[in-house]
């Protein structure tokens, strides 16, 4: 067998886990959806929007074949996940089965499901493990803060590979005024892309730059607060804790000085000239600007997906400014190609 | 009226309270001030139109969170009017807040104010230096602006430069110990009491510079310390670096006091603890607790409601400020607080969300206090 072919054979049965946890007629399909909506704060609905749309159960050759070409191979691949959006552990541990036949997971401690329930279909692929322990030759795929990745890079042993992945957020790019019909389309497909996971995953939109004046700006805001407020109904926001609603509320409130604020469901979306990140919690900032590169030049390092509607100029100019950061069309922002990390920007 | 004559007067109103005339009330006062700025600051009074009864009572009028000072312009004012400017810390983003001034002299009346009562404990002639970087031209930085007021108002001497290397005592993170040692030295030969003003982060980094010998200075001098941490290298308690500092400094703990105070407001709140001090004299306040000036209110508000929180309990701190004329009476902080027997407790900033995700969290890009 090729190293190649074997690489391929260990993913096998993680994506077989995967496709048992994403349906909801199996056992553990049942018990996914249980426990995932219980660590994960969003709503039973919710969940199951995330598994339908953000499970990776079928990937295309091509993305396997990429997944395999753009990773290491290690003596043994450590894995140390956050609690990060649960299907993250999925991508995660594919990565680094690509990478060794041995594989160790220490899963978050505070939300170590998706984790335990991979394991559990697909028992012998990888080792859960309480702490890890790496030696030269190995590697560690870290998710979490940024500042704990630096924390946990300094302390490895020499010889020891590091890939660290850290929290960022999402954008939308709107270049060029656009059809009724072709507003008509992006806007729910941004509403999912934020309803998804309730905004907590690093590729999350956040803020909206719409490079065709403030009209259109504050059209496109309006419509997607309403469509926000329909989805509310089919997918309700879940669980937000006092100090995540104290952010909306301390936002909401220096938004609505600075400029528009439309209700959006349990969320909201502002306009205004200057913007601060928005909390998550299904909130969008939506900005008018000549040139969205100058917009968030200065928050460029931590952008790490672009959802982009417009003319192939501007998307060819856009992505060359986004290198490190994977630009797609709306409503794909929560599913990315299983080609790799989805960050890849080079910590 | 015109706007101008309208803040003009109102200012005047202000002083006026704060030198001892209560012929108007606070409340009065205050809500005077909301409703002149609900005419002239739009952003204010959008956030009025978000409150069933926003100018019925004190409590009732929104706080402008600190956040908006970054996202938008504070002021009544445009800004060719601007008599200055001050600036908050950055955010990751590169944002920075500004306060715009259209007059300094309330600013100066209040901060000397309520500063001789908490910090000037013995009469006679007084040294003030800085335990801070140089004040830049034109003064950026509020808390830089209130220390060149304090060199120049409680030496006595009249006008004088105050940017001279022999009163600014740190530049580039490091504190200039041989500075302070001669700042030491004149106020005793010439029988002169000594104020410092620092930063605890200055305060830290002359510990550091020290590496445990002692610096003593005159018996009576007085340190106001002032400021987090944040950003910084490190931090450290409260109660340890005012234990730390008097003994590096070989004076009482009491007289070292702490000062509150941020770019978004125009008045500080002060500890009573400095024997002789107006403010002790009156309060015999304890280290931790924090006293407002007549002109200023701290109400404990809930951080999700924004409503105020029952007598004791923990909340976030709503300052209405009356010095605030021209930018926003209210001050929406994120800083915890608990109303305590006259004062105030300061509990640290309210903790950002924990993370959930990998979504970048507010706390991660936001920075900055003064």
């Amino acid at each position: 067998m090729s190293n190649s072919d074997a690489r391929r054979a260990r993913l096998e049965p993680l994506l077989v886990s995967a496709r048992k946890i994403a349906d909801p007629h199996s056992e553990l399909g049942q018990t996914a959806r249980r426990r995932l909506q219980a660590s994960s704060g969003l709503s039973a609905a919710g969940v199951e929007l995330a598994l339908t749309r953000c499970l990776e159960t079928a990937p295309s050759e091509a993305e396997i074949e990429s997944l395999i070409r753009s990773t290491p191979s290690a003596q043994v691949a450590h894995v140390l996940l956050s609690a990060n959006v649960f299907v993250a552990a999925h991508r995660a541990i594919a990565i680094a089965l690509a990478a060794s036949e041995r594989v160790q997971v220490r899963a978050s401690r505070r939300e170590p499901d998706m984790a335990e329930l991979l394991s559990s279909g697909a028992p012998n692929s990888f080792q859960l493990v309480s702490e890890l322990t790496p030696h030269a030759g190995d590697r560690v795929w870290a998710y979490g803060r940024d500042s704990t990745l630096q924390d946990i890079a300094v302390t490895l042993p020499p010889g020891v590979a590091f890939h660290g992945h850290g929290s960022g957020f999402g954008v939308g790019v709107i270049h060029g005024p656009l059809s009724e019909q072709a507003l008509a389309e992006l806007v729910p497909r941004l509403a999912e892309d934020i309803v998804l996971f309730d905004q907590r995953g690093c590729l999350s939109p956040r803020v909206l730059l719409v490079e065709a004046g403030p009209e259109l700006a504050r059209d496109v805001a309006r419509a997607i607060a309403l469509e926000l407020e329909h989805a509310e109904r089919a997918v309700p926001r879940g669980h937000m804790t006092d100090q995540e609603l104290a952010e909306v509320t301390t936002y909401c409130a220096s938004a609505s000085f600075s400029g528009a604020v439309f209700a959006a469901g349990l969320g909201f979306v502002s306009t205004s000239e200057r913007w601060l990140l928005p909390p998550v919690g299904r909130n969008l900032h939506v900005q008018a600007t000549d040139d969205a590169t100058q917009a968030w030049s200065a928050l460029r390092p931590m952008i790490t997906s672009c959802a982009f509607a417009g003319s192939a100029a501007r998307r060819h100019a856009l992505e060359g400014s986004l290198r490190g950061a994977r630009l797609c069309d709306f409503g794909r922002m929560q599913s990315p190609p299983f080609d790799g990390p989805v960050d890849l920007r080079d910590l | 009226m015109t706007r101008n004559v309208r803040s003009d007067a109102l200012h005047a109103a202000v002083r006026s309270f704060a030198a001892g005339d209560r012929s108007r009330s606070f409340e009065e006062l205050a809500l005077d001030i909301a409703a002149f700025q609900a005419e002239f600051s739009p952003g204010f009074a959008r956030l009025l139109a978000r409150e069933q009864n926003p100018l019925k009572a004190v409590e009732c009028i929104p706080g402008v969170p600190c956040d908006a000072f970054r996202m938008a312009r504070v002021a009544v004012h445009p800004e060719s009017e601007d008599r200055a400017r001050f600036l908050t810390s950055g955010t990751t983003g590169g944002a920075r807040g500004v306060h715009a001034m259209r007059t300094l002299d309330t600013y100066r009346a209040l901060a000397l104010g309520f500063g001789r009562a908490a910090l000037l404990a013995v009469p006679g002639p007084r040294h003030v230096v800085a335990l801070a970087p140089e004040l830049d031209a034109p003064a950026s930085s509020s808390l830089g602006q209130m220390m060149a007021m304090f060199m120049v108002d409680f030496e006595e001497r009249g006008d004088f430069e105050v940017r001279t290397a022999a009163r600014w005592l740190m530049a580039d993170a490091s504190v200039d110990v041989a500075g302070l040692a001669r700042a030491a030295l004149r106020a005793q030969e010439r029988e002169e009491s000594l104020l410092v003003l620092a930063t605890s982060f200055a305060l830290v980094a002359l510990l550091d510079a020290l590496e445990g010998r002692a610096l003593p200075l005159p018996t009576s001098t007085v340190v106001m310390q002032t400021g987090g941490f944040k950003g910084k290298t490190r931090e450290v308690e409260a109660s340890t670096l005012r234990a730390r500092v008097a003994a590096a400094f070989g004076i009482a703990q009491a007289q070292i006091v702490s000062e509150y105070g941020m770019t978004e407001l125009t008045s500080q709140l002060y500890e009573a603890t400095v024997p002789g001090t107006a403010l002790q004299s009156q309060l015999q306040g304890a280290p931790g607790v924090y006293y407002e000036p007549a002109w200023l209110r701290v109400l404990s508000v809930d951080p999700v409601t924004l409503l105020p929180v029952a007598a004791g309990e923990v909340g976030i701190a709503r300052v209405i400020d009356l010095g605030n004329v021209d930018s926003a009476v209210a001050v929406q902080t994120q800083d915890r607080v608990r109303r305590v027997a006259g004062g105030v407790e300061l509990l640290g900033r309210a903790p950002g969300a924990p993370q959930r995700g990998c979504s970048l969290a507010v706390e991660e890009f936001m920075t900055g206090h003064r």
